[in-house]
């Protein structure tokens, strides 16, 4: 069971993570300031958390059993 | 289940704290996640989680903890027990960690001081008996305190305790919401010259908000936090970033104007405070009206008589019901209750079995007569020998039937749930790819300095791409929220059910109402149901002599007599209109009949035996008396001075409309069937005087639930109809029990429907009150999905490249608002709605057929 949530938090913190590493890589190439660029990484990182938590955990634990 | 390994065990957990369909999913995937757990059903109006599980793979601890996760509680029974023999504060300690290391216990506390115990445990995991066994092994004496009722006192606790939590958390909300809307209000119209203007203060409107945002609308962030780590979302997570957010932007933009969200006037304090007010609304109205299920059970209990008077060592002796014993001998006199169920061994009695088989006849008892318990001895004293004692007693076996039927449900709910689930995650998806796409294309492409949030004096000019895009993506978040759809069916239910109680129909919640209005097949249970449940004369028939001076005779005869079929004759002879003087002499023959003179002339009353014991020749009267009981009637014999005399037939008569209900269920494409204990032949008799087609006759009180579930097995949606606790397990089997006016307490609280008056017309009312409520639900749901189909794309800032005006969160919390308001304003239309069956006159009611009604009437 505990590794069942372990393996489902780094997925889903993993894929929020690079979704934020994502939003972050693509406003390099524009004109965004420091509140737009790591305000925006942390919004897309709480979205993508609500949207993967749910999805991932139980996939682990079909695979898991 | 026949497939289990024998290790599979079935528990049944009371659960604290769910107030939505959404919380049922949380509570099944948590336990059903558990390794271990097979099958995990809760059921939203017991409280009640059913799992059948592994007991060497997964423990109580664990389910309780599984459930604690996602923000909710299960709920042991307490029992109270007196410890003998403790000498020191190590003996508490040593029953402490003996009763704790238990499977099924959660909680022992000793108490040295007053050498007592209170443990918390689960009866289906380790019973009350392992408990004391293992006081007693350790070497300590113990006697339990406490009655089993208190877990049922409990449960009404908790049900309690969430009802008024939710109050509390209305007038919170609903109070200091009222006042931000004011205070937002107030630079409006004609408002400044009503509101002060601090009420439009930043500050204070967050100090008004805050405490909107972290007492009553704590339970969201709780709620959704504990629910996405078990993998679930519902509403509440919803409400919680919806809530989160207008409120973030709020206090960032109080204190922190310049941050890029908008700038100082870019508030939306009313949105959080108003969405959180709106939720909370719901939260109570559904907690209010949720199922008082247990209510029955606790009825039932109430029948369990607390004494019983048993013959020990030739001496009477008072001891507690529960500790009599198998074999134990036990008086009872007139008017007490029975304790246990047995068999008579000695006297002669009338026992009023109506709480448990229905009946309304008290039964006569006679040796070797079985007994039971919780029923009533109405006459005469008797002793019967005790043959089955605590949890193996007929009641207790019906309390059993109905607890298990209570935590059953509906497929279509685990449906219903997943979709609000999708829903949800959905509209953060849609979220994500709003602020993804303002961010990156859509600001740089269409922003203009002037841009402005509509309806709204906030302009725009301040807010970079991020404040826009989070604008825009909070605004869809909020103006997603299902309100509307979390209003659609509370609402529509609870016009409903005022619809219903205008009628004298209570339905205990919307999943009775839902498979009300789907119920394609309706057993009526005969006695007290479909018949008046009294008996009363039907036909008297005179061989010597005009029928008046039969009934006069039998009535005289009967006056001095208890026995219900003699009060039925004194009834009906008095209804007459004939006068009874009083017999000389009377005396009763058990089980045959009735003696007495008047003046000179000798009266017998009573059945065939009687007469034949007594040589009088009835040949004349046989084929009438056949005839009679071919019809299902008491034929009663009267002889007057050795001669027979005529015929009182005594029978249960059917109520004025029960053949009109019936023709108005068939007219709706309804089956409908009779369940009774009588014979094929008198239970035919009476279908077809009120046009039933199917009988389910000689059905057994405890084999009713079966006759409900088999007819289920053809794929139909049941409603039962009836009334005594017999009918309570029946109730409880069907899709829809309907509890009639003429019941029990208890029957009644089982059903899902309860008629308060004795009228059958009130099915069918009903079952149209159900359906017109669901048509709502179905209206309602379309007003709901239109408005968010239609809102959401809004939202999202389709219309800001051509007016380059955003809707604001608050504009859109308003839109929700309107949505929510036009549900409701569709389902105050119900407030004109009339059951068809009552639209109809009176006289349009198909009379019964004569031959049913009391001869001479």
């Amino acid at each position: 069971m505990k590794n069942t949530n372990l393996i489902s938090a780094i997925i889903y913190t993993g894929i929020s993570l690079v979704a934020a590493g994502l939003f972050i890589a693509g406003t390099l190439p524009g004109h965004y300031t420091a509140v737009e660029r790591f305000g925006g990484a942390a919004w897309v990182f709480l979205l993508c958390m609500i949207i993967s938590m749910p999805i991932i955990i139980p996939l682990v634990r079909r695979k898991m059993q | 289940m026949e497939n289990q390994p024998k290790q599979w065990k079935k528990i049944t957990l009371q659960i604290a704290g769910m107030t939505c369909s959404a919380c049922v999913a949380h509570n099944e995937e948590a336990l059903s996640a558990l390794p271990g757990v097979t099958k995990a059903v809760v059921n939203l109006a017991t409280g009640k989680a059913s799992v059948e599980y592994d007991p060497a793979k997964v423990s109580l601890a664990a389910m309780r903890k599984a459930v604690a996760d996602v923000g909710y509680e299960v709920v042991l029974d307490k029992v109270q027990l007196k410890i003998g023999g403790m000498n020191c504060q190590a003996c508490a300690s040593n029953i402490e960690t003996a009763v704790g290391a238990l499977p099924g216990v959660g909680r022992a506390v000793v108490n040295f001081a007053a050498g007592s115990a209170s443990v918390e445990y689960a009866p289906e995991v380790t019973p009350i008996s392992e408990i004391s066994n293992t006081i007693h092994e350790l070497g300590y004496d113990v006697i339990e305190k406490v009655q089993g009722q208190q877990a049922l006192d409990r449960e009404r606790e908790v049900r309690q305790k969430e009802i008024r939590r939710q109050l509390i958390y209305l007038i919170i909300s609903g109070t200091l919401g009222t006042l931000v809307m004011i205070g937002m209000l107030q630079p409006y119209w004609i408002f400044p010259q009503f509101i002060p203007e601090w009420l439009n203060n930043k500050v204070v409107l967050f100090f008004l908000t805050t405490p909107v945002v972290l007492i009553p609308g704590r339970q969201f962030f709780v709620n959704s936090i504990n629910g996405l780590r078990h993998g679930v979302t519902d509403m509440n997570l919803l409400y919680a970033t919806g809530i989160g957010a207008a409120y973030g932007i709020a206090v960032i933009n109080t204190f922190w104007p310049d941050a890029g969200f908008g700038g100082k006037d870019a508030t939306f304090y009313e949105a959080a405070a108003l969405l959180t007010a709106f939720i909370i609304l719901g939260r109570y109205l559904e907690a209010v009206t949720r199922g008082r299920t247990s209510e029955a059970i606790r009825r039932l209990m109430k029948l369990q008589p607390r004494t019983a008077h048993v013959v020990r060592e030739d001496q009477e002796k008072e001891i507690p019901a529960d500790e009599v014993l198998i074999n134990d001998i036990i008086v009872v006199r007139p008017g007490e209750s029975i304790p246990v169920d047995g068999t008579v061994v000695d006297g002669y009695s009338s026992v009023d079995q109506s709480m448990i088989t229905g009946e309304s006849i008290p039964i006569e008892k006679k040796t070797g007569d079985e007994v039971i318990g919780g029923t009533i001895n109405k006459t005469g004293a008797f002793r019967f020998r005790a043959t089955r004692v605590g949890r193996d007693t007929a009641l207790s076996q019906i309390i059993t039937l109905v607890e298990e039927a209570q935590t059953t449900k509906a497929p279509i709910q685990r449906i219903a749930d997943k979709v609000a689930g999708r829903f949800i995650l959905g509209v953060h998806i849609l979220s994500l790819i709003t602020f993804l796409f303002w961010f990156f294309i859509g600001f740089s492409l269409w922003f203009t300095p002037d841009s402005r949030m509509m309806l709204t004096p906030y302009s725009l000019n301040l807010v970079g791409s991020f404040g826009f895009a989070l604008l825009v993506s909070v605004t869809v978040l909020v103006i997603s929220c299902p309100c509307a759809l979390g209003l659609a069916t509370p609402s529509a239910i609870m016009a409903g059910t005022g619809k219903g109680a205008e009628y004298g129909i209570l339905f205990k919640g919307a999943d009775a109402m839902e498979t009300a209005s789907k119920v394609k097949a309706v057993i009526f249970d005969k006695t007290g149901t479909l018949t008046k449940g009294e008996p009363s004369v039907t036909d008297v028939i005179a061989l010597n002599g005009d029928e008046k001076e039969v009934l006069h005779l039998a009535g005289v005869t009967e006056k001095n007599s208890e026995h219900p079929l003699g009060a039925a004759i004194v009834a009906g002879a008095r209804d007459r209109g004939i006068e009874l003087e009083d017999a000389d002499n009377f005396d009763a023959i058990p089980g045959q009949g009735v003696f007495a003179s008047l003046g000179e002339r000798n009266l017998l009353l009573g059945n065939r035996r009687l007469m034949q014991e007594q040589e009088i020749s009835i040949e004349k009267l046989i084929p009438a008396a056949e005839r009679l009981e071919h019809e299902g009637k008491t034929a009663m014999f009267l002889a007057v001075d050795g001669n027979a005399y005529g015929i009182v037939a005594v029978a249960d008569t059917l109520k004025e409309t029960s053949a009109h209900a019936i023709e108005e269920l068939h007219r709706m494409n309804i089956e409908v069937a009779m369940i009774t204990g009588d014979n094929l032949r008198t239970a035919e008799a009476i279908a077809k005087q009120v046009g039933i087609d199917r009988v389910l006759a000689e059905v057994l009180p405890q084999d009713k639930a079966n006759e409900v579930k088999k007819l289920q097995q053809e794929g139909k949606i049941v409603a039962m109809v009836g009334d005594g606790i017999n009918d309570a397990p029946a109730l409880a089997q069907a899709d829809v029990g309907i509890a009639i006016g003429s019941g029990t307490d208890v029957a009644k609280e089982t059903g899902n429907v309860i008629l308060v008056k004795d009228d059958l017309l009130d099915v069918v009312a009903g079952i149209q009150i159900a359906k017109a409520t669901m048509r709502k639900i179905t209206e309602n749901l379309i007003w709901a999905f239109g408005y968010n189909t239609l809102a959401i794309p809004f939202g999202m800032g389709v219309l800001y490249p051509f007016v380059a005006q955003l809707v604001s969160p608050e504009l859109a919390a308003l839109l929700m608002a309107t949505s929510s308001l036009s549900v409701t304003l569709n389902t105050l239309r119900m407030r004109g709605f009339v059951p068809a069956v009552r639209r109809q006159p009176k006289s349009a009611a198909v009379p019964v057929k004569a031959g049913m009604q009391a001869a001479g009437q």
